[in-house]
């Protein structure tokens, strides 16, 4: 296609893209050959919501596929639509969560999805602390595939985290190590927690750090680098592998920035991202930016992963990181964290996902971008679609609204 | 002397009134376009197609209203589409189980019992994505006649894709494919492939059975017709005039509520 | 002035109920003028503790379904927008305050929404999803200390265990009424039950229980065997008028079961009373009444409780409603869909915009009780 060449005059590719691909890959084929390996070794696969409490399941030597991440695959490989309406002839609403109709998709249909589809789970463990949509979607599955599902119920947080709060996620993380004991046949190891629990926080603080190398003018990433690169810490966090391929990355960031290398051509302005990625059009959205010279410095989305590990025990710990997720937490909390990135990262303006699939993202956003406009200046543009079905994505209006939103920025400068 | 049962049905954009006898024989069929005045036009209707048989209203032993606007139409009784849909169609095709029936404003597909009782059924949800008004929609951005798009689709050899499941949405995407240099023929199959798409998931949630019957208005586009043929993998059976089944199943009904 | 409203005439008192239920709280400054009342949402926003503060509970409905409050995107239900939009149209001015559980997604959203958009006061309470969780009656207990505080702030006025006692004792009153009315559910017009119950959630609930006991004798007189009627379960979220009962009862059907958030399911489940602690009694209520999709006490409970009512009801059918983006009874549809078709009883799910049943409902809904009733011979 023509885009091609536009896209790499435009974009700096990464080398580290490579190790990506490669690190990813291997992930991949073993989670897909996990039936060959997988009961040989002990060692059981669950499917588990992003914001589940992983380091706990590692410990456990647990094999992790998260369906969240295989739905933006499918959604990046064109396979969404004919996915949810497989899931949509099941009876599943065309208004429900994309990643959840494409997953029951593939889990119904799974010639249809890439990879295969994803292998079966011997448990499923979801964590609220992101939305309420996993509890249903891990229901559906719990009773498709007749495997245990264990739940971690993060109470919402209106304001801060209370004892009571504390305790209660703690409560239900030792009876999840109980119930986790039970399924692997193997003791509860607190130092081998502890262990997990490390290598996490080196992977995050490897995310942490790249991260901020883009506060440099120019930035040495943009929206699609941060998206494509945030899958090991979601899929690989507490692994050596991970680990050693945030290095790599950090290495090249790092020097981009030594080197005054921007991620786009002459960058003009600098933006925050909030939601998630539009899997669909991954590039050819982030494109209309780029070729007007505006970079997407930092982002909420991806930023979830950067969060440094809370204080206490492994298991406290663990309690109140992932009920403190910024998903789980007030407007005003949300609303000060952008504010606080468009300070750190200098930003110009910021644009809004308003994600149909994604309500607890997305219906606060409004109040939000009010708050944070009144309270930096900067503007903010609210753009409506979809994370992962195209089917809600209007072309024409979208263009519309980036063009006029970046002509903002021309008048000022 | 023979008895007559009259059938009718106002849909959105058409009325069509049906007269059968005793024997269960159409003895005559009228439709019309109708659009705001449904009632009064489905009771002119009716009393022209009475008198070119010399017959007058108090000669029809009962009659049947169905479609939209049968609520305030003057009959023995009112049913809905998909009753008398089941009752035309299970009539004309015994052996059917499956109807899919795409009008100017709804879909619907209708599940049978080997009795031709109505098993299950699904419509389409509040959007015109899948139904009539949607083709029309975008014949009339595309400037094409309602009659053309069969022969149009015919000659497409490489139909784009729409992805928008909001017509406004769609309709621009294909205004913009237009000026991207696309084929109206393509563009069209690809609305076709579209309809057929919404109508198949839809198919496929009442559960697929064989005989299956496509009636509707939207039976006439040939277009419609090859796109679902291969999305569902099986013929469809398509009578002469699909317009008028559901009106036929009226004047069935008619015949034995009065029984 | 209260006397006024509240008539010993068994009809008048029956009427009195049916005007509360329609006018939805809309009338409550001039009814009832010395009374306060609090502003709620769902079903598991603790009634108990607002009476016990000497507030009158009052459920917050939306009195439009096309509201487009600036604060949410289209794809948020009709009832948080319409709500929302009352609130920027001051039309909760005279509210206390306003109680948010933790339910659903968008509830969650609505308020921090309504906190950074509204004048009234908000008042969160957020109980475990996992309602059988290891700690989760602990965690629930500690929450009902922490609302109770914020009542207390509210009212600046302390709350009394006699008053929660005393608050248990009015709600189990009312429950049980409200039980005694779904006895007679199917002798009885579906949308008349159905506005009963509504009222119950919108007036004083002293009033209400004193008018409902009134009106008994009024109902039994009205009830009669029905004939030919297709028997129905109706499992929906929130309904704000009986728009959809009254078709239902219009095309031949009788509603025999009914699983909506502002119907039956509101008051049903036990008053549990006699902890030395009346917290404690209300955490077991709201922990063990039948729950609605928000929330999970095993994996299928909810599945299996809504098909055996429908069985031992004899139901015919079952109505399935989703409101539009209202989540929750979107995921469960299929699964209790399924469920339902398995037992033999056949199954409708109709997408709704707001609580009004229209012209394509109408076709839907004919045409499903028509099958049930063999109009296609």
């Amino acid at each position: 296609m023509h885009t091609t060449k536009e896209k790499r005059r435009n974009y700096r590719p990464l080398v580290s893209n490579k190790a990506l691909q490669q690190t990813m890959g291997s992930y991949y084929a073993l989670t897909s050959w996990h039936r060959y390996w997988g009961k040989f070794l002990r060692r059981p696969l669950a499917w588990v919501t992003s914001g589940a409490p992983v380091e706990l399941l590692r410990a456990f030597n647990i094999h992790c596929a998260y369906p969240e991440q295989y739905a933006a695959i499918y959604s990046a490989r064109k396979a969404t639509v004919d996915l949810c309406e497989v899931a949509e002839a099941a009876g599943y609403s065309q208004d429900l969560c994309s990643y959840a109709r494409s997953n029951i998709g593939g889990v119904l249909r799974p010639d249809l999805a890439p990879l295969g589809g994803m292998p079966k789970p011997d448990l499923l463990v979801a964590c609220n602390n992101i939305c309420g949509t996993v509890l249903k979607w891990y229901e559906v599955l719990a009773r498709h595939f007749n495997v245990p599902l264990l739940v971690l119920d993060t109470p919402f947080l209106t304001d801060q985290l209370t004892p009571q709060v504390k305790d209660f996620v703690l409560e239900q993380l030792y009876a999840m190590a109980a119930d986790l004991e039970e399924i692997t046949g193997r003791r509860f190891n607190e130092k081998k927690l502890a262990e997990q629990m490390n290598l996490s926080r080196k992977i995050t603080s490897l995310w942490i750090e790249t991260r901020q190398y883009c506060q440099a003018s120019p930035s040495p990433l943009n929206a699609p680098d941060l998206f494509i690169n945030m899958a090991p810490i979601v899929v690989l966090r507490g692994s050596q592998k991970g680990i050693d391929f945030y290095r790599k990355l950090k290495d090249e960031v790092k020097e981009r920035v030594e080197l005054t290398q921007g991620a786009i051509e002459n960058e003009r302005i600098r933006l925050v991202w909030d939601n998630i990625a539009i899997w669909p059009q991954l590039f050819s959205f982030y494109k209309m930016f780029s070729e007007k010279g505006a970079c997407f410095v930092t982002d909420t989305y991806s930023g979830g992963w950067a969060v440094e590990q809370a204080p206490g025990t492994p298991m406290e710990s663990m309690a109140t990181t992932y009920t403190e997720v910024f998903l789980n937490r007030s407007p005003k909390f949300r609303a000060n964290q952008l504010i606080n990135l468009i300070k750190e990262y200098r930003a110009d303006g910021f644009v809004m996902h308003s994600n149909r699939s994604c309500k607890p993202y997305s219906l606060v956003q409004e109040v939000i971008r009010k708050e944070v406009m009144r309270e930096t200046g900067v503007p903010g543009l609210m753009i409506e679609a979809d994370m992962a079905d195209p089917r809600a994505y209007a072309e024409e209006p979208v263009r519309n609204r980036v063009q006029a939103f970046l002509e903002t920025f021309d008048d000022l400068k | 002397m023979s008895n007559y049962y009259v059938g009718v049905d106002i849909g959105s954009l058409t009325v069509k009134v049906v007269l059968i006898n005793n024997d269960l024989e159409i003895l005559g069929q009228a439709k019309i376009r109708a659009g705001y005045h449904g009632r009064e036009v489905a009771i002119r209707l009716e009393e022209q197609l009475l008198a070119d048989f010399g017959l007058t209203i108090k000669q029809v032993t009962a009659t049947v209203a169905t479609g939209y606007g049968r609520v305030t139409f003057p009959s023995d009784r009112e049913l809905s589409e998909i009753t008398c849909q089941a009752k035309g169609i299970s009539h004309l095709f015994p052996s059917s189980r499956t109807i899919i029936d795409i009008g100017g404003q709804d879909s619907k597909v209708i599940k049978l019992f080997p009795n031709g009782k109505v098993a299950d059924f699904t419509m389409n949800d509040k959007c015109a994505a899948g139904t009539g008004r949607f083709l029309e929609v975008m014949a009339t951005a595309l400037e094409i006649e309602w009659h053309e798009i069969g022969e149009l689709v015919s000659s497409s050899e490489n139909p784009t894709k729409i992805s928008s499941f909001c017509t406004v949405f769609a309709e621009s995407e294909i205004i913009s494919q237009v000026s991207a240099g696309a084929l109206k023929s393509d563009i069209l199959a690809g609305v076709c492939d579209s309809v057929a798409s919404r109508v198949a998931s839809m198919t496929r949630r009442t559960g697929l059975e064989t005989d299956i019957v496509f009636t509707g208005g939207v039976a006439l586009n040939r277009g419609v017709v090859n796109a679902l043929t291969k999305q569902l993998g099986y013929p469809l059976l398509v009578f002469q005039e699909p317009v008028i089944t559901a009106a036929l199943g009226a004047a069935l009904l008619a015949r034995e509520i009065s029984k | 002035m209260v006397e006024t409203f509240n008539p010993t005439d068994s009809k008048e008192s029956l009427k009195l109920l049916i005007e509360e239920a329609s006018l939805k709280g809309a009338d409550r400054l001039n009814r009832y003028p010395k009374y306060r009342f609090f502003g709620y949402f769902c079903s598991y926003f603790p009634e108990e503790l607002i009476i016990a503060a000497g507030l009158h509970p009052l459920r917050l409905l939306p009195d439009s379904e096309n509201s487009t409050p600036v604060e949410l995107p289209a794809y948020c239900c009709s009832l948080a927008r319409g709500t929302l939009d009352m609130e920027v149209r001051e039309k909760w001015r005279d509210l206390v305050g306003i109680g948010f559980t933790h339910t659903c997604d968008t509830m969650q959203c609505l308020s921090g929404i309504w906190a950074a958009s509204g004048q009234s006061k908000t008042v969160d309470i957020v109980p475990p999803v996992m309602l059988k969780a290891p700690g989760a009656s602990r965690y629930y207990h500690a929450e009902l200390h922490t609302l109770l505080s914020k009542l207390t702030d509210l009212t600046k006025q302390k709350i009394e265990a006699e008053a929660i006692r005393n608050a248990l004792i009015l709600c189990a009153n009312t429950r049980k009424l409200a039980a005694e009315l779904d006895v007679l559910r199917p002798n009885l017009p579906s949308p008349l039950i159905f506005s009963l119950l509504r009222a119950g959630q919108l007036m004083p609930r002293s009033e209400y229980t004193h008018a409902l006991v009134n009106s008994f004798p009024a109902l039994k007189e009205m009830a009669e065997e029905p004939h030919n009627k297709a028997k129905v379960l109706v499992s929906s979220a929130v309904l704000e008028n009986d728009s959809l009962f009254e078709m239902i009862e219009e095309l031949g059907g009788r509603v025999v079961a009914d699983d909506t958030c502002t119907g039956f399911r509101h008051f049903s489940g036990v008053t549990v009373s006699g902890s030395e602690d009346p917290l404690l009694d209300i955490v077991r209520r709201y922990s063990e009444m039948p729950p609605c999709p928000c929330k999970n006490r095993s994996l299928n409970e909810r599945i299996s409780y809504l098909t055996t009512l429908a069985k031992q009801r004899h139901a015919q059918g079952a109505i399935i409603i989703v409101r539009k983006y209202c989540e929750p009874h979107a995921w469960d549809a299929a699964t209790l869909s399924e469920s339902l078709r398995k037992n033999g009883i056949r199954t409708l799910t109709l997408e709704l915009e707001g609580a009004n049943a229209g012209g394509q409902e109408r076709t839907r809904l004919q045409a499903f009780l028509e099958s049930l009733l063999g109009y296609e011979l």
